[in-house]
């Protein structure tokens, strides 16, 4: 009799795992750290709801879970990911009736050439892709060549290089003064024989996430970051300093988006405007250090806590500076090239 | 003499070397979970702000709850299905014994990233909603074979005159099952629950294809935190390596202290 109690035990506690809702859920699926949490319970006081939160590390993981079936009410891809998802028509339009917040939000946010008109996205943060330098270590003259300093000899086993494809690219393209977003096979050739020079000549290191520690640890001279991530090491080293070089960098911005077959559209719009106001995006920007997309915070940070730190604004004025465009050829060729690339 | 000396000194050198391969990367994220900053790799100061934000985050609360209880609900089912598989196993005919140990080896050769997948499409094609249950029956899935090659080798040493004696003594066959065998293969069948439950509790690569709907074990959460890992992964791992180390310092001196025990009465 006591082994079949247990044995209930065991199956009631199994049951109770997955207990059933009967109130409103919103499932959101966002990149992992990148929301100040109590806002996640703020919200769901609010409306009296339950929030189901799932976190992704990139936008091709987020993808995949998506293609598998999974089903969500809110989405935080990046531009060329919100592009994509356009062109399979896997999102809803959204409902601009409910999202007061984005007439307080930047201009040049806004009306991206990924979604022209905000019909399916709302920006969340963004941001640019640039150089951050020891100014002990770097002589600020040579700032002037641009993205050429990751070639200068004098600063050989000094560089942290990030490893991804697209935007090592997109430096290679920007310094040969190209387009980031060309599909023409000269320029990607020559630009693949600019990023093998420097493999071959400059003993850079390629790293991903672990340049932030690196980076306020001081280990080496110059690195490619994001801005976000600069600004954060900007406010643990004193002696780094970030600069986007003149030929133009890449600009990228974190989007919400509601997907085609999300269960409850109407409490995903409402999210997204709550994450919008001026409230819930401060305390964002506060928490992430990410750049916020509301005009009112961003003069406030730009005032209070970022008022020393030259990666948090982020440059509108370079016509050069470009977002990225998803095109499955393109992605494919500097895919293979970046691979050369490493191998030789 | 001389010779055995310098044998001696290499040793310890060696052994030093190696305990320090193994444990200095554990001590190093033990020291850095009392960072005073977030960096992982530049010290800034003693501070225990990690410990307080690691209880304050819910995520990762959750995340601690629904790995334990999965660890210990799939262990759980495992061992017992584990162990009565193995029983059978062994009371059958050679060829069917071959046959079935040969499918049970299958998932364990198998890369996991198969089974995952494998999991995930299957879950999907029925229109499973994942989420708790998806992954607590992927993770039984995954540990019973184990338990079923370490339950066996105990049941090939086992006298199968015991529990034919159990049953002439008047015990009915469940009795005889329960009260004789299962006691007489225990060993094997808590050091096969030992290694389904450490299974369950690291796995990342199942449980990552295999949740979802807001429920992630420690791994998954870990895993997309990669962009802001920060010294509260080291403080919950810190906590891990205190509880096993007390485990394993316990289930080691009850062992001595029984052996004592044993040749006081003697």
């Amino acid at each position: 009799m006591k082994r079949i109690s247990v044995l209930f035990l065991i199956v009631g506690l199994a049951l109770a795992g997955c207990k059933q809702n009967t109130e409103q859920t919103l499932k959101v699926f966002n990149w992992g750290v990148y929301v100040d949490e109590d806002l996640i319970e703020e919200f769901e006081a609010e409306y009296g709801v339950t929030v189901i939160y799932d976190t992704f590390d990139s936008n091709e993981s987020m993808y995949t879970k998506l293609m598998s079936g999974e089903v969500y009410d809110i989405l935080y891809p990046s531009d060329y990911m919100v592009e994509r998802l356009i062109q399979e028509k896997a999102l809803q339009p959204l409902d601009k009736a409910v999202l007061t917040n984005l007439g307080s939000l930047m201009p040049s946010v806004l009306n991206q050439s990924f979604d022209p008109d905000n019909t399916y996205s709302a920006p969340y943060f963004w941001g640019n892709v640039g150089l951050l330098y020891d100014v002990e270590k770097v002589d600020e003259a040579d700032l002037a060549k641009g993205w050429e300093i990751l070639r200068d000899p004098q600063y050989k086993g000094q560089i942290y290089f990030y490893d991804s494809e697209r935007d090592a690219f997109m430096i290679a393209l920007k310094a040969l003064g190209y387009s980031a977003n060309t599909k023409d096979s000269a320029q990607l050739e020559k630009a693949y024989e600019w990023l093998k020079e420097l493999n071959q000549t400059m003993d850079a290191v390629y790293v991903t996430d672990d340049v932030i520690d690196n980076m306020i640890a001081g280990n080496k001279a110059i690195a490619v970051v994001y801005s976000g991530d600069a600004a954060y090491i900007l406010q643990e080293n004193p002696s780094m300093r970030y600069f986007a070089p003149e030929e133009g960098t890449n600009i990228w911005v974190d989007s919400m988006v509601i997907p085609e077959n999300a269960q409850n559209p109407k409490l995903a719009n409402a999210w997204i405007n709550f994450m919008l106001s001026a409230d819930a995006a401060e305390r964002n920007t506060v928490e992430v250090g990410y750049t916020t997309v509301r005009q009112d915070v961003y003069d406030a940070m730009l005032e209070g806590d970022y008022a020393d730190n030259n990666a948090y604004a982020v440059r509108t004025d370079n016509v050069r500076d470009e977002v990225f465009v998803y095109d499955e050829d393109m992605k494919k060729i500097i895919s293979d090239l970046w691979f050369k690339v490493k191998a030789e | 003499m001389v010779g055995s000396k310098r044998n001696l000194a290499w040793t310890i050198i060696l052994i030093t070397l190696v305990l320090m391969f193994f444990y200095l990367p554990i001590m190093s994220m033990i020291v850095f979970s009392f960072n005073s900053s977030r960096s992982l790799t530049s010290w800034s100061g003693f501070s225990l702000e990690w410990y307080k934000a690691l209880f304050e985050n819910r995520e990762m609360m959750s995340a601690i709850t629904t790995t334990i209880s999965i660890a210990l609900l799939s262990t759980l089912v495992s061992t017992v299905v584990g162990t009565f598989t193995a029983i059978g196993i062994s009371k059958s005919k050679r060829l069917i014994k071959e046959i079935i140990l040969n499918v049970n080896n299958f998932p364990i050769l198998n890369p996991e990233i198969v089974t995952a997948i494998g999991l995930m499409l299957l879950y999907t094609t029925f229109k499973i909603e994942k989420g708790y249950m998806t992954m607590l029956i992927a993770h039984i899935i995954f540990s019973t074979p184990y338990v079923i090659l370490t339950v066996l080798p105990k049941l090939r040493r086992l006298d199968p005159d015991l529990a034919e004696a159990a049953l002439d003594l008047g015990c009915t066959p469940l009795q005889a099952l329960l009260k004789v065998i299962v006691p007489l293969i225990m060993p094997g069948v808590i050091s096969g629950a030992l290694i389904a439950f450490t299974m369950s509790f690291d796995d990342f690569v199942i449980s990552y294809f295999v949740s979802g709907n807001g429920v992630k074990n420690i791994s998954i959460l870990v895993y997309t935190m990669s962009k802001r890992i920060n010294p509260t992964i080291n403080a919950l791992s810190t906590i891990l390596v205190v509880i096993i180390t007390i485990i394993l310092l316990s289930v080691n001196l009850y062992d001595i202290l029984k052996k004592k025990d044993l040749k006081e009465k003697e």
